[in-house]
């Protein structure tokens, strides 16, 4: 039994309303890293909370299928196991603290503490999650005051102290420069192996680095399910995100008739570098 | 040249009880440009656009908005001149609807109703809204939010538009629509700044570079030169786009498109041909 | 400046950090002092109140606080007793009235002055007491440990904590709004007109953000059991406990027995 299994799931925010998803089946097994990818207002991120058990709630809810997480859909869990299921990192990183703790220390301390865990066990917990997200020298911070890439960091490590099967990060990185997109992304690299992954994503670069598995999402409707390779040749992959500069020049003088037979198209700048740097330099005609 | 838009004349600003945010910062914007801000966060990128769109005002030296002392205008008056797109859209929308949104700004500028109206709908024809005018902005997704806000600033003609990480999160369909609206705004003689993390973006609309590190302007340059600048671009803490990279490393030149890169290297290799 | 924010919260919140018998104390303890200081204030003569504050303030002093004390006591009380001094002391018509420095005073009025004035002292130098001595997170712990509900110390440390947040939003709303041309330098009649497109966004986002925050408190186990597991918290003893049964107990004593007194 797959750890996440969703049936056909049709839905839209208001009754009537038009259909973010469109009839989505997906199965996710434990320990997978997923990638749902799309254009924007494709449903990625909607399906991102469905799977994090944000939806269904009172006012939306599916109008056909479902989803389940561990054979049971997540309002049959109870509440107290429920955030050891799934837990869910936003764009908006100060929307992720609760707004109960002065410290960093404290925030990671409240979900465990909320569960009425032992107090042996809880500070094990916060040891661990401060370790893995690096928030060693930040631990007497005030959430508040924290940077946005390192509040989304005490996001992580808040929701990691859960211990859950399931991490859904939503476009994590979105809001970042450069520089603490770079941070956050070796951070996320080395989350615990057997933590399952679902990170949705508008962009390819992130989600190439992070996945293994990606999910192309069109209009509600998943139309790729498959590895890098092969989302890289689809079609539509080209239309949604562009192809990067590097790999249309090299499409350019493919069509030339100027790129060496053989070669397969650069996925990297590395790559179309040691292709056409000697190709280049052999011409002769070189600076 | 025409008269600058925009004229900065040793521009210097800092908050109480802290150094210098911004020292000395001289330049100036003309109709048709196409200019970038970039510089790594706390460089003073923010400030600087708040000294732009008057916000702020300079400490020491000057702003010039369309040749008058900005020290002297509103931000009201100064918004006629010079609109701003900022990073969340959320933080200015207020109307029901979307076309109510986008009338804001050309309802208090004393124009005829047909004007108004063709202003409205011009704006919301280029941002791909036409079809969402009675939709309430919020209920739309992220990206046609952002367009909004977009639309809001283009319905009043500003002069010139400054951009605040415009293309965050879109995606191709919507990066292209964007690089259309900054293209048609250029050709009809009102200028862009983009304050801009993402380098393909920069190289592709782009054509002159404004480069702060710490306070103070590093590079003032044509989008080339300055991606050919590698002491510049560390210091502004600036990735090179994959196709200058592409280029440098085997052409020895910049190239900023793969047509432009691709043009050149097969003009070599067909010389280079026995 | 990521620490210089920190500071600004500590200003805000007015604790002073120390290791005095006062900061040991549990934090409930003072809680209850602090009650029982508010019904002395009411039931107690000024003679009294007047020795509450004095007390209040030398323990708030000892205890690291003296310049707190100073400034919220002079802006406070300066202010209160010259209104005070003017309308009871010299215009209303209050009996007992002598002349002094040519001044035609009341002396039923002047002791109505002392009777407030010493309530508002014992009042405001007690909550100085409990404020500069107790770290709202302490006070938190200690609820918690005691087996309040959580949604009690919600409701303490989210205003606390989210406020700020808040003000910066309601500014960077301001200056988009601004940058679009509404006029918020204009006259006052433009600035009325101005305010629902500062209020409009500042409640929509504030809607929004309680809708997420309800999620993430749900999705961290916030009230998924009665009683939460507090780290670290407040040291409680016998003998406070004791301390806090016997205010508890003075506190109805002192209420009947300001009924013989009035």
């Amino acid at each position: 039994m797959a750890l996440i299994e969703i049936d056909n799931l049709h839905f839209s925010w208001t009754p009537g309303g038009p259909g973010v998803l469109a009839g989505i089946s997906l199965q996710i097994a434990a320990g997978e890293r997923i990638a749902i990818l799309g254009a924007n207002a494709s449903g990625k991120s909607t399906l991102a909370q469905w799977i994090a058990g944000w939806l269904p709630t009172a006012a939306a809810t599916a109008e056909t299928g479902g989803l389940t997480v561990q054979g049971k859909a997540y309002g049959d869990h109870d509440a107290a196991s429920r955030p050891g299921l799934a837990q869910f990192t936003g764009q908006v990183p100060m929307q992720q603290l609760s707004g109960f703790a002065f410290t960093v220390f404290d925030e990671i301390a409240f979900g465990p503490g909320n569960l009425g865990l032992p107090e042996a066990e809880i500070r094990a917990r916060i040891s661990d999650a401060i370790r893995i997200c690096n928030l060693e020298a930040l631990k007497d911070r005030d959430p508040f005051s924290l940077s946005g890439g390192e509040q989304q960091r005490l996001s992580i490590a808040a929701a990691l102290a859960m211990q859950p099967e399931i991490l859904v990060l939503d476009e994590p990185t979105s809001n970042f420069d450069p520089e603490s997109r770079d941070a956050l992304l070796d951070q996320i690299e080395r989350l615990p192996a057997g933590l399952t992954i679902v990170l949705a994503d508008a962009s390819l670069t992130t989600a190439l680095r992070l996945a293994a598995r990606f999910v192309l999402l069109d209009a509600g409707r998943i139309i790729f399910d498959g590895a890098a390779a092969a989302l890289l040749a689809h079609p539509r992959t080209a239309e949604i995100f562009g192809l990067p500069e590097i790999r249309l020049a090299a499409e350019y003088l493919q069509s030339a008739g100027l790129w060496p037979a053989g070669v397969p198209m650069p996925q990297s700048t590395g790559a179309a570098i040691s292709v056409l740097r000697p190709l280049l330099a052999a011409s002769g005609v070189s600076q | 040249m025409s008269a600058p838009i925009l004229d900065l004349r040793g521009a210097g600003f800092g908050y109480v009880s802290n150094a210098r945010v911004l020292s000395n910062i001289s330049f100036a914007i003309h109709p048709g440009e196409v200019v970038a801000l970039v510089g790594r966060n706390g460089a003073g990128k923010s400030t600087m656009l708040r000294l732009l769109n008057g916000l702020l005002r300079p400490q020491e030296g000057q702003v010039l908005v369309q040749g008058a002392d900005s020290a002297g205008m509103k931000v009201a008056e100064i918004s006629r001149h010079i609109g701003t797109v900022f990073q969340a859209p959320e933080q200015q929308i207020f109307n029901a609807s979307v076309e109510s949104e986008i009338a804001f700004g050309p309802a208090r500028m004393g124009l005829t109703p047909e004007e108004e109206r063709a202003r409205i709908s011009d704006a919301a024809d280029r941002c791909g809204l036409t079809e969402v005018m009675a939709t309430h902005p919020l209920d739309l997704d992220a990206a046609r939010r952002r367009f909004v806000a977009l639309a809001s600033v283009l319905a009043c003609t500003p002069a010139l538009i400054l951009l605040d990480e415009a293309q965050r999160g879109l995606d191709r369909e919507n990066r292209d629509r964007l690089g259309r609206i900054i293209r048609d705004e250029s050709a009809q003689g009102r200028a862009v700044l983009l304050v801009c993390h993402d380098m393909d973006f920069v190289a592709a609309h782009a054509a002159r570079v404004l480069a702060l590190a710490e306070g103070h302007l590093i590079a003032d340059l044509p989008v080339a030169d300055f991606f050919a600048d590698a002491a510049a671009t560390r210091r502004a803490s600036v990735e090179q786009p994959g196709i200058v990279e592409l280029s440098l490393a085997s052409l020895g030149e910049v190239a900023l498109n793969a047509r432009a890169y691709a043009d050149r290297a097969a003009e070599r290799l067909r010389k280079g041909k026995p | 400046m990521a620490a210089a924010k920190d500071k600004d919260r500590e200003k805000t919140l007015l604790y002073v950090p120390g290791e005095g018998w006062l900061h040991r104390l549990n934090p409930l303890t003072r809680l209850t002092g602090l009650g029982l200081v508010a019904v002395a204030a009411f039931a107690l003569p000024p003679a009294a109140t007047i020795v509450i504050a004095l007390v209040a303030t030398l323990m708030g002093t000892v205890a690291g606080a003296g310049a707190v004390f100073l400034r919220r006591l002079t802006l406070t009380l300066g202010p209160l007793a010259l209104a005070l001094f003017v309308v009871h002391g010299m215009l209303m018509d209050h009996p007992n009235r002598f002349g002094f420095l040519g001044l035609d005073l009341s002396h039923d009025g002047l002791m109505y002055m002392v009777k407030i004035l010493g309530r508002i002292a014992a009042l405001l130098s007690g909550s100085l007491v409990f404020v500069t001595t107790t770290h709202p997170s302490a006070l938190l712990k200690a609820l918690d440990s005691h087996g309040f509900p959580p949604g009690v110390s919600y409701l303490i440390a989210s205003p606390l904590l989210l406020l700020e947040p808040f003000t910066q939003r309601a500014r960077a709303i301001r200056e988009a709004q601004m940058a679009r041309g509404l006029d918020l330098e204009g006259s006052f009649f433009a600035r009325i007109r101005a305010f629902p497109a500062l209020l409009l966004p500042l409640v929509t986002l504030a809607l929004a953000d309680i809708d997420h925050r309800a999620q993430v408190l749900d999705g961290r186990g916030f009230r998924a059991r009665p009683r939460r597991t507090v780290l670290d918290a407040p040291k409680d003893s016998p003998r406070q406990r004791l301390a806090r049964r016997v205010m508890l107990g003075l506190a109805p004593l002192l209420i009947v027995g300001a009924f013989f007194w009035h």
